[in-house]
């Protein structure tokens, strides 16, 4: 055995001289083409494939979050649930906007005191500010707003730590409360919303009725006092008179008091950090972009794993075919050699 | 210990000269033992060479030799001239028996010696040429033949105890 071994490998097959030039002169001619990239990259193809698709899915996820940073459902969804809907016992219906919403919905969001009626109206807004410094500046400025329509502050809380709040209650001239609304709603980022509007002209004109009867009344008994003719019947209409005059101050005072609440608006304006919220307000521009890429990252997974889904069927036969033709071809090749 | 290959340490990749230059004599040798035909060795190692320059872009030589890479493209060069080669002959068998010129395809050989390889397949041969001659491992002959390197050393075996057997008969 050891001698066939040796005696093949001692003589070895050498190319002639006539094949190695020909070889040779091939060889060092430049080829006739250039491998394409695809070419070189064809072994490592699946490799750059799979990159190459996530990356294209990443960039156009975030083209579309900055070409459309709007706030999306889920996010409307996901908005805090302190929307009041509230009916007056005017019968107006008050509602609040959406925590989403921009001031200019919140303008259009609340109704302002009717002209011409005497009305109660009391607003609630509840706002979002982005830190400490941002709360500081809005209650500053809610404080301006005040001071700039006529009105003035009637209560200031303000505290800060871990998260910051502010409370702050003002009072402005009921026809300047939409304008003020609108002002304050732009502090900040809106999250809840209630206005009640309460009409008062009827018992202020039921207060009109009940003082003219009173004077009237007054009058009668001033008239029966100059014809009193006994001592004790003058006794007896004084004290009714002077009962008469007690009732008319109180009406008074009582009509004053309703005008005076009337004339002015009162307006609740709670500020609060982001960070203190109990949920996620709608965040910035960029927050609002990453959002969406990030859910079109996610509609574009689902969609990936659809396809992947329908295709696996396809694949495995096609799989199944190829290994199938591969093993046929080679046990042709075993028998085709074992032949010659 | 562990070894890690960076692009500074990896083998400088070859110029497809040098490696003609270099394994021009094992394609030939492995197609002579194949073919059994000097001639037609000739035609098929310069065809294989001209494909390598074709797909010279692709070798990758931290996926293997050149020389493996070059005997991969040898044997299917190989492998379709032998299907042609069956086709021509079924032609020609229903017309008339085809003469077979046969002559020295490896000189130097003893004749017992090439008599006993003539008798034997060409898959024996090709595992002979690949492991005796060429003296390529088990696992890169493997990769050549596209079969495990327990089978190569059966087919080996096999080819061995038969060539041997013809050498006695002679």
């Amino acid at each position: 055995m050891t001698e066939i071994v040796d005696e093949l490998r001692a003589t070895r097959p050498r190319a002639s001289d006539a094949l190695r030039l020909q070889v040779l002169t091939a060889a060092s001619r430049p080829p006739v083409r250039h491998a394409s990239f695809l070419d070189r990259v064809r072994g490592r193809r699946l490799a750059l494939l799979v990159p190459a698709a996530a990356g294209l899915a990443v960039v156009s996820a975030v083209a579309v979050g900055v070409t459309r940073p709007q706030p999306s459902a889920r996010d409307a969804a996901s908005a805090p649930t302190t929307v009041d809907r509230t009916t007056a016992e005017s019968g107006v219906e008050l509602a609040a906007p959406p925590a989403a919403a921009d001031a200019s919905t919140a303008q259009k969001a609340a109704p302002g005191p009717v002209t011409g009626r005497a009305q109660r109206y009391v607003a609630t807004l509840a706002l979002a500010v982005e830190d400490t410094d941002a709360l500081s500046e809005a209650t500053q400025r809610a404080l301006a707003i005040a001071r700039d329509l006529g009105g003035y502050v009637v209560n200031v809380q303000y505290a800060t730590g871990a998260d910051g709040t502010s409370s702050v209650t003002l009072r402005v001239p009921s026809n300047r409360a939409g304008d003020a609304v609108t002002r304050l709603s732009a502090l900040g980022t809106i999250v809840a919303q209630n206005v009640q509007i309460q009409d008062l002209q009827e018992p202020l004109d039921s207060l009109d009725r009940e003082v003219a009867k009173l004077r009237a009344r007054i009058a009668a008994l001033t008239v029966q006092l100059e014809r009193a003719t006994t001592s004790v019947e003058r006794a007896q209409l004084l004290e009714q008179r002077a009962q008469a005059h007690a009732q008319l101050r109180e009406l008074r005072a009582s009509r004053a008091a309703t005008a005076a609440e009337a004339r002015n608006a009162t307006i609740q304006l709670e500020l609060r950090t982001e960070e203190g919220r109990g949920a996620v307000a709608p965040g910035s521009r960029l927050d609002r972009a990453l959002d969406r890429a990030i859910e079109v990252l996610a509609w574009e997974a689902v969609v990936a794993l659809a396809l992947a889904v329908a295709a696996a069927p396809l694949v495995l036969v096609g799989a199944a075919v190829w290994g199938t033709r591969q093993a046929r071809r080679r046990r042709e090749d075993e028998r085709l050699l074992a032949s010659s | 210990m562990t070894v890690t290959r960076t692009a500074s340490q990896a083998a400088p990749r070859p110029t497809f000269a040098e490696v003609v230059e270099e394994h021009l004599d094992d394609v030939f040798g492995y197609l002579a033992y194949l073919t059994r035909d000097r001639g037609q060795a000739e035609d098929l190692a310069s065809s294989t060479f001209e494909k390598a320059l074709r797909l010279w872009e692709r070798f990758d030589p931290e996926r293997g030799s050149a020389r493996t890479w070059l005997l991969g493209i040898a044997r299917t060069t190989a492998l379709d001239w032998f299907r042609s080669e069956a086709r021509r002959r079924r032609r020609e068998e229903a017309a008339a028996i085809p003469e077979r010129v046969d002559e020295a395809f490896v000189e130097g050989l003893s004749p017992a010696l090439e008599a006993a390889l003539a008798t034997l397949s060409a898959g024996e041969r090709e595992v002979l040429a690949l492991r005796v001659v060429l003296e390529l491992d088990g696992d890169a002959t493997a990769r050549v033949l596209g079969i495990s390197p327990t089978a190569v050393s059966t087919r080996l075996s096999r080819a061995l105890k038969r060539l041997e057997e013809r050498v006695s008969e002679e």
